[in-house]
């Protein structure tokens, strides 16, 4: 076995690893100590190990670990956030009981997240995106609120109906391939052939988009963000939904240019880009608008893959995992700051503050932060048409949205004046805002092939300014006005969804009642008898 | 087809080594031996080895076991054969007896001359009789001898559902037994019109007889009914829910895994094999429709039950549906059934589904041991007190979802797999709605269960070796999901 194959070996058997060990009470006792060291073998798969594959069983199994470029990215980020968060949690979560019940959701869900990005078969990849979307339903539920509860049920609900949707999209894509298990490229490039392209590529898109939360089937995010622990929420809402966006980079098949299925993606990642931010502005909990966010920023990712999907570009691909390594990282020092916020007396939370308002400026593109050159380099596959105006206008959503995130979270502090946040999670969160900065730098010219000297042009520079003065100017409107707005509840239509109980119920107890009846001696005796009858008639028929 | 093979006499050994168990139970008082579960061990051993032996004779050979009974060849004598098919069910209804037993040992072990000692008697003698006459439904090829066969399991299923002789359970047992009287009346009327027809009932002469007339379609679809009625194949699940609920839970755990895919098994037979030409596709729709109907309605009134071995009865009933969908799977133009994607499909959803319901009714008994009653809105707690049967349960429930890895999610994929090939997509729908449904009563009572409960609770130990039965058969059940996603050969073996 090579080292790099010891090493994917190792990302996905570290965790599981610590899971197995919980059985021994005396390791379950520590393991809440060790979060942060899990995904260090992840880390240094992604530095060391791109290229690698390894045959974990041979055929008919087939089961393949392997690391292309995209996945390199957000394998490297994605074990980043996890140690920072894991990290965070020893501090944050220091006095509560139940942690090691936390602790082992945590380690499935990052074995999962993880394995996601590695595997390179079918089976796999179903395998660990039901792990990472399954077990993140323990990291939802901690708090076991009534809260909790109700963004627990629609979390897992919406969640295995995704898994529904993939599991036959994964059915079609395979069945229309030869027997056994394929590997993804393989069953995907079959798929222009396929005679269920267009039925495989909507329960896909259907499947993935729903983990990455595209309206109106975001409505768990607002939700399930917002309750778990900080540092789940970071991990939830920066490392889970890129399951989805893995997905699409695996699974579309950019090869061949699909200009239908490329437009209605872009037009349904851009709906979800501003519709994200319309309700994220009426929300007053500092999380439920950085939950909102996530839903406006993947509905750009899932744009930026639609573009790439109708002018059949395979680069697109390195651009999405650039934009979500962006995002994970940021978004993950987001939720990590607003619990160091909230431990941070009045007096010195202005270095706190700061480095917050870059990381959420960062999400609209603030010039020299990732998210510029991450804008920067999604701008191609739009061209210049209506789309890539609509993509640069949210940029301008993004910023008033994260000025209204700044406003709430700025007045959330119950701390005193003199009080500071423990090491434990300033550190953390400093370190997962730096790294986006160095990251961002640093690969911008490895994962899109874009120079210093392009993003640091001025028209780049403007380009990237205007959508946050306009943003800027937006908020000034919204702090006078918004008072105006209607209260929106977290997960807005979900309201509608549970107006529908008392009908579902009904149903159910229609059923039911019809079983009873069903189930009554002379309408069993009739059942029987009408049924040989059909059978016979049936089999007389001519086959 | 006329000469036995070579190792022909462990199929007689598959049907009499559970038979001399029961024999010897009966004089165990005679030898001094006053415990029957003393005998029940070593037979258990016995015929499990048999089973294991049958399936890698089979596997290895790749050729179906043959005895003929007396050297009397058919027509004019009996034969008993296994296939792939046979000596996979044969194995694994020695496993879940096997394991059951061990998890039953507890409950009924008391000297011979208490009322408990009676009970328990009653409980080996009856589990000997039943796994003796499951052996001759998986190995006969006459149908008459099958009748005689699925007779037998009935009697001997039929007590096991009112061994702690409540009148509740006594109206169930004699639900189950009536509606499955009716059934053996049917199945006994198609036997003579077929007989009448042919002049033979076994089934390897009956394949090259058969022809497409009235009489012979009469006659299956009164077999076909009444084997339905035995299977409670939704609408005709009327005795289903009391009978496995009221059960003690390893009678549940066998009735519920075992004894009702004998039926299930004789319809494939005659499906395929006494049928002519190619399987009819408006009856296989029927079919299909009422396990669709089954799926969808039962798996809803499982959702809304009270009581966990209740729910996990319906559950059965919905599980029974996902077999039936494999005669529509299955008809593929031109490519035999059982080299089909849909034939290794519902053949493993049948074994998963032996394993993960038999582990899941052992669970829900340890649970209900523990805490004093199974009501679904009180198991708070249960994770405390039961700990390793909760976690059986979840790992039984993963495969009744079709969740990986699992023997449930392998079948699963394989029969959405052929609803695509067959262009069925009503029925992908419905595999895909169910596991939604079992994803949904399997989690109501996981969630219940893992609950912290208000006060602190009187829990009564429970011994972890029982436990322990139950984590196997989910095992077992899990490791089902290590097969390969293609058909697979063993379920091809000795088919024609």
């Amino acid at each position: 076995m090579t080292l790099s194959g010891l090493l994917l070996l190792a990302t996905l058997a570290t965790p599981l690893a610590m899971v197995g060990l919980c059985l021994l009470p005396a390791f379950r006792c520590r393991v809440f100590g060790l979060l942060a060291v899990a995904p260090l073998p992840g880390l240094a798969t992604a530095l060391v190990a791109p290229g690698g594959t390894l045959l974990l069983a041979p055929a008919p199994f087939r089961l393949v670990l392997a690391l292309d470029a995209p996945g390199a990215l957000l394998l490297g980020g994605a074990a980043l956030l996890w140690s920072a968060a894991g990290l965070y949690a020893r501090a944050y979560m220091r006095e509560e009981t139940g942690r090691a019940g936390f602790a082992i959701w945590w380690l499935l869900t990052m074995a999962g997240s993880l394995g996601v990005f590695v595997v390179a078969d079918m089976t796999s990849f179903y395998l660990m995106f039901s792990l990472v979307s399954l077990s993140a339903y323990g990291l939802v539920m901690h708090e076991s609120s009534a809260r909790a509860e109700r963004a627990g049920f629609f979390y897992i609900a919406l969640a295995l109906l995704g898994e529904a949707c993939l599991l036959f999209g994964f059915v079609l894509l395979a069945t229309a391939g030869p027997v056994g298990n394929q590997l993804i490229a393989d069953a995907v490039s079959t798929l222009d052939a396929s005679p269920w392209r267009a039925a495989t590529l909507t329960l896909l898109i259907l499947g993935f988009g729903l983990k990455m939360g595209l309206a109106p089937l975001h409505v768990w995010m607002p939700l399930a963000h917002p309750v778990a622990p900080m540092p789940a929420s970071a991990v939830l809402s920066g490392i889970v939904v890129k399951a989805g966006v893995i997905g699409l980079i695996r699974f579309l098949p950019f090869g061949t240019p699909l200009a239908d299925w490329g437009g209605a993606l872009m037009a349904l990642g851009l709906a979800t880009a501003f519709y994200g931010v319309a309700i994220g502005i009426t929300q007053q909990h500092p999380k439920t608008v950085l939950a909102y966010s996530t839903v406006s920023q993947m509905g750009l990712v899932a744009a930026i893959a639609g573009a790439g999907l109708a002018i059949g570009d395979t680069g697109v691909t390195g651009l999405l995992a650039y934009y979500a390594l962006h995002h994970m990282l940021v978004k993950g020092a987001l939720f990590l700051g607003v619990g160091v916020i909230a431990v941070t007396g009045s007096a010195r939370r202005l270095p706190v503050l700061a480095v917050m308002t870059v990381m959420a400026l960062s999400l609209a593109g603030l010039p020299f932060t990732s998210g510029a050159l991450a804008k920067y380099a999604a701008k191609a596959p739009f061209g210049d048409g209506l789309a890539a105006t609509l993509a640069t206008l949210s940029a301008a959503g993004s910023a008033l949205l994260m000025l209204h995130f700044l406003r709430l979270v700025a007045s959330t502090s119950k701390a005193a004046p003199e009080e500071s946040a423990p090491t434990g999670m300033a550190l953390p969160f400093a370190a997962t805002a730096l790294a986006s900065l160095v990251a961002g730098w640093a690969l911008l010219g490895p994962a899109t092939g874009y120079t210093l000297a392009n993003v640091l042009a001025p028209a780049a520079l403007w380009a990237a300014s205007w959508p946050i003065l306009l943003g800027g100017a937006l908020a000034v409107l919204l702090f006078g006005f918004g008072r105006r707005l209607p209260r929106v509840p977290e997960g807005d239509v979900v309201v509608l969804a549970e107006r529908a109980a008392p009908l579902v119920r009904a149903l159910g107890a229609g059923m039911e009642r019809l079983d009873a009846v069903l189930r009554r001696w002379p309408i069993a005796g009739l059942s029987l008898v009408a049924l040989v009858l059909a059978l016979a008639g049936a089999l007389s028929l001519a086959p | 087809m006329a000469a036995s093979s070579p190792a022909g006499y462990l199929l007689v050994l598959a049907l009499v080594v559970p038979v001399i168990g029961l024999l010897g139970m009966s004089v165990t008082a005679l030898i001094g031996l006053r415990r029957v579960e003393f005998v029940a061990f070593p037979v258990l051993v016995a015929g499990l080895a048999v089973a294991g032996a049958i399936a890698t004779t089979v596997a290895e050979t790749g050729e179906a076991l043959t005895y003929v009974v007396g050297g009397w060849a058919p027509p004019l004598g009996l034969a008993l054969r296994a296939d792939g098919v046979s000596a996979v069910m044969l194995a694994m209804a020695a496993l879940v007896v096997a394991l059951v037993a061990l998890n039953a040992r507890a409950l009924f072990c008391a000297d011979d001359a208490t009322p408990d000692g009676r009970r328990a008697f009653a409980f080996w003698s009856l589990l000997m009789g039943l796994w003796s006459a499951l052996n001759l439904v998986l190995v006969g090829e006459d149908l008459f001898n099958l009748f005689v066969a699925l007779e037998l399991l009935t009697f001997a299923a039929v007590p096991l559902v009112c061994l702690d002789g409540r009148a509740a359970t006594l109206e169930a047992a004699l639900r189950y037994l009536v509606f499955a009287l009716i059934g053996s009346a049917l199945y006994l009327l198609g036997t003579a019109l077929l007989y009448g027809r042919y002049g033979t009932l076994d089934i390897g002469t009956l394949r090259e007889l058969t022809q497409p007339d009235l009489a012979t379609h009469a006659a299956v679809a009164l077999m076909i009914g009444g084997l339905m009625a035995k299977a409670a194949l939704f609408p005709l699940h009327i005795w289903l829910p009391p009978a496995h609920a009221g059960a003690p839970a390893p009678a549940s755990a066998v009735l519920s895994a075992l004894v009702v895919k004998a039926p299930f098994f004789l319809i494939v037979r005659l499906w395929f094999d006494v049928l002519p030409g190619p399987p009819s596709l408006p009856a296989a729709q029927v079919l299909a429709g009422l396990g669709a109907a089954a799926i969808l309605i039962c798996s809803v009134v499982a959702l809304r039950q009270e009581r966990l071995k209740l729910m996990i009865a319906y559950s059965t009933v919905a599980q029974i549906g996902y077999l039936f969908l494999m005669f529509r799977l299955t008809a593929e133009p031109g490519v035999p059934a059982w080299q089909t994607i849909g034939w290794t499909g519902g053949m493993l959803q049948l074994v998963s589904h032996a394993f993960a319901k038999a582990a899941m009714f052992l669970a829900a008994g340890m649970i209900a041991e523990a805490l004093g009653h199974d009501r679904i809105a009180e198991l708070a707690g249960a994770g405390r007190a039961a700990p390793v049967s909760v976690f059986a349960f979840g790992l039984a429930g993963l495969s009744l979802m079709g969740l990986p890895p699992s023997g449930g999610f392998v079948a699963k994929l394989l029969l959405l797999n052929a609803a695509t090939l067959a262009g069925a997509w009503w029925i992908a729908a419905v595999i895909s709605v169910g596991g939604l449904l079992a994803a949904a009563y399997v989690t109501r009572v996981l969630k219940r269960a893992m609950a912290t409960p208000p006060a602190p609770l009187a829990t009564r130990p429970v011994a972890l070796s029982r436990e322990l039965t139950a984590l196997t058969l989910a095992l077992v059940a899990v490791a089902l999901g290590l097969v390969p996603l293609q058909p697979f050969e063993l379920l091809a073996i000795g088919r024609p």
